[in-house]
């Protein structure tokens, strides 16, 4: 019903060109072919943008990316543990960092290590009673005082670069002698020109899923890179 | 990075995903092996990053036995998306269950394909390594695919579920459902349906749930059946029940 009178406003429409008086008349739309290619188009044009950008950081932090490996590395070796820290889609990239870390999966050689790394984001528990108790702004800060010990990692993944809890989890950790790393988008924000981050990712892109695609593999490769590095440290044959 | 056609399959699916979001449907994330993947693409679509994009229902399905899970929480004219391997068994049967749910399906992952078929929408990386999950790539994809999706929303038109407005058109509107298109005896609409309660005599006629909600069948035909079989149902009647995977 609805369809036929639309279809009537749109005959009508090409008869007198009165389209101007039916702003609804996209409503009438009905073939999705130019939509479909439009929609593949799009698909990969911000493919090939997502790729430049991961190529550009890539290149631009690889000095940073083997320094900080070669750190986390040596507070591996020393029996230290990871804590990645995120908020929203940040938290379950966090959440993937860890678990690659943690529980990394076989079939490459040589076999990688498994490594104590945690996301401070997954148990509710935790972050439901610290959120309603002592605040957000608190929720990981308040796990990095319960867990950390000096020889252990923190990693705050965020695209802003200025997320509250995190960088107040990064000053807890920094205080407590923890090694200090932050992946940030955008100018990097507070992250960037804090003196409480020992090596700071900054994806330079003012859209958040691009950041975010970058950041994972920017996370990759400082796992690969830690993985290289813990080789001599701990031994082949562990 | 979007090759064999990989750019039009996320155009497919994000245009039959807005159809369905437009009629009220849920998304339901699985990943079992990556589960931080499912809590993504749920808070993807629940609270998007971009300023005054609407948010869409969306859920994580996580933890064991998604297949029970999946069949209480969804509804018919949901949407089931799972990130996995083509090799995870759990998540071949759910997409394999999607369509007699009224569900349709979603699979992304890497490495070898599933068969075909085996999932509405397949968005596939042909890459073997084992740590493609870890590396962006599927961030990047269902990014796209909730991005295509809000593009979809600015062309109203096309968001119309088939003629008639039917709520639930699988395998209609350019959909491609599974496996329940077709009778396979008379190439005449063959629907596929869960059993939930086999008959309780061969006088008695089973309990079953399709894409239109239960309904009883006569299993004669494929009996015995037990509870979660899956048959084709035509006109009645179970004409076939589909082996495991």
């Amino acid at each position: 019903m609805v369809a036929n009178n639309a279809n009537d406003v749109n005959q009508a429409n090409k008869a007198e060109n009165t389209g101007f008086l039916y702003p609804f008349i996209d409503a009438e739309e009905r073939d999705s072919g130019a939509l479909l290619t439009e929609l593949a188009e799009s698909a990969r044009a911000k493919t090939a943008e997502s790729a430049a950008l991961q190529q550009a950081t890539l290149t631009a932090s690889a000095d940073q990316v083997a320094a900080c490996a070669a750190a986390m590395a040596k507070r591996f070796a020393a029996g230290g543990r990871l804590y990645a820290f995120g908020n929203g889609g940040s938290s379950t990239d966090c959440a993937t960092f860890a678990a690659l870390f943690a529980n990394p999966p076989g079939g490459s050689s040589p076999a990688p290590r498994g490594l104590p790394a945690l996301s401070l984001a997954a148990d509710q528990a935790v972050v439901t009673a610290l959120g309603n108790d002592v605040g957000f702004d608190l929720v990981f800060s308040r796990q990095i005082i319960a867990y950390a010990s000096p020889r252990d990692i923190a990693v705050a993944f965020s695209t802003s670069g200025s997320s509250r809890d995190l960088m107040t989890a990064l000053r807890e950790a920094r205080d407590r002698g923890l090694l200090t790393v932050g992946f940030a988008g955008y100018d990097g924000g507070q992250m960037a020109s804090s003196e409480t981050v020992d090596y700071c990712f900054v994806i330079r892109s003012q859209s958040v899923h691009r950041i975010q695609e970058s950041q994972a593999l920017l996370g990759y490769q400082l796992w690969s890179a830690t993985q290289r590095a813990l080789h001599p440290l701990m031994g082949a044959s562990q | 990075m979007l090759d064999g056609g990989l750019a039009e399959d996320l155009a497919d699916a994000s245009l039959a995903m807005a159809r369905r979001f437009a009629a009220g449907a849920t998304l339901w994330c699985v990943a079992p092996a990556w589960e931080p993947h499912a809590h993504h693409m749920a808070v993807e679509f629940v609270h998007p990053v971009i300023v005054g994009k609407r948010a869409l229902p969306a859920f994580a399905l996580t933890g064991p036995d998604l297949v029970a899970r999946a069949r209480v929480a969804a509804r018919s004219g949901d949407i089931l998306i799972a990130v996995a391997g083509s090799r995870d068994e759990g998540v071949a049967d759910l997409m394999r269950r999607a369509p007699a749910w009224g569900a349709i399906s979603v699979w992304i992952g890497s490495g070898g394909r599933p068969p075909a078929g085996a999932a509405d929408h397949v968005l596939w990386v042909d890459d073997p390594d084992p740590l493609a999950p870890a590396t962006g790539r599927f961030v990047l994809l269902y990014h796209l695919l909730w991005e295509l999706t809000h593009v979809c929303f600015e062309h109203p038109g096309l968001l119309l579920l088939s003629s008639g407005g039917a709520a639930f058109p699988h395998g209609s509107a350019g959909e491609d459902s599974a496996m329940a298109d077709c009778c396979i005896t008379c190439s005449d609409e063959g629907r596929l349906a869960e059993v939930l309660e086999p008959p309780a005599s061969v006088f008695d006629r089973a309990l079953v749930r399709t894409e239109t909600g239960l309904e009883a069948i006569d299993v004669t035909l494929v009996a015995p059946v037990t509870v979660g079989d899956l048959v084709l149902v035509h006109a009645g009647a179970a004409l076939t029940r589909l082996g495991d995977a």
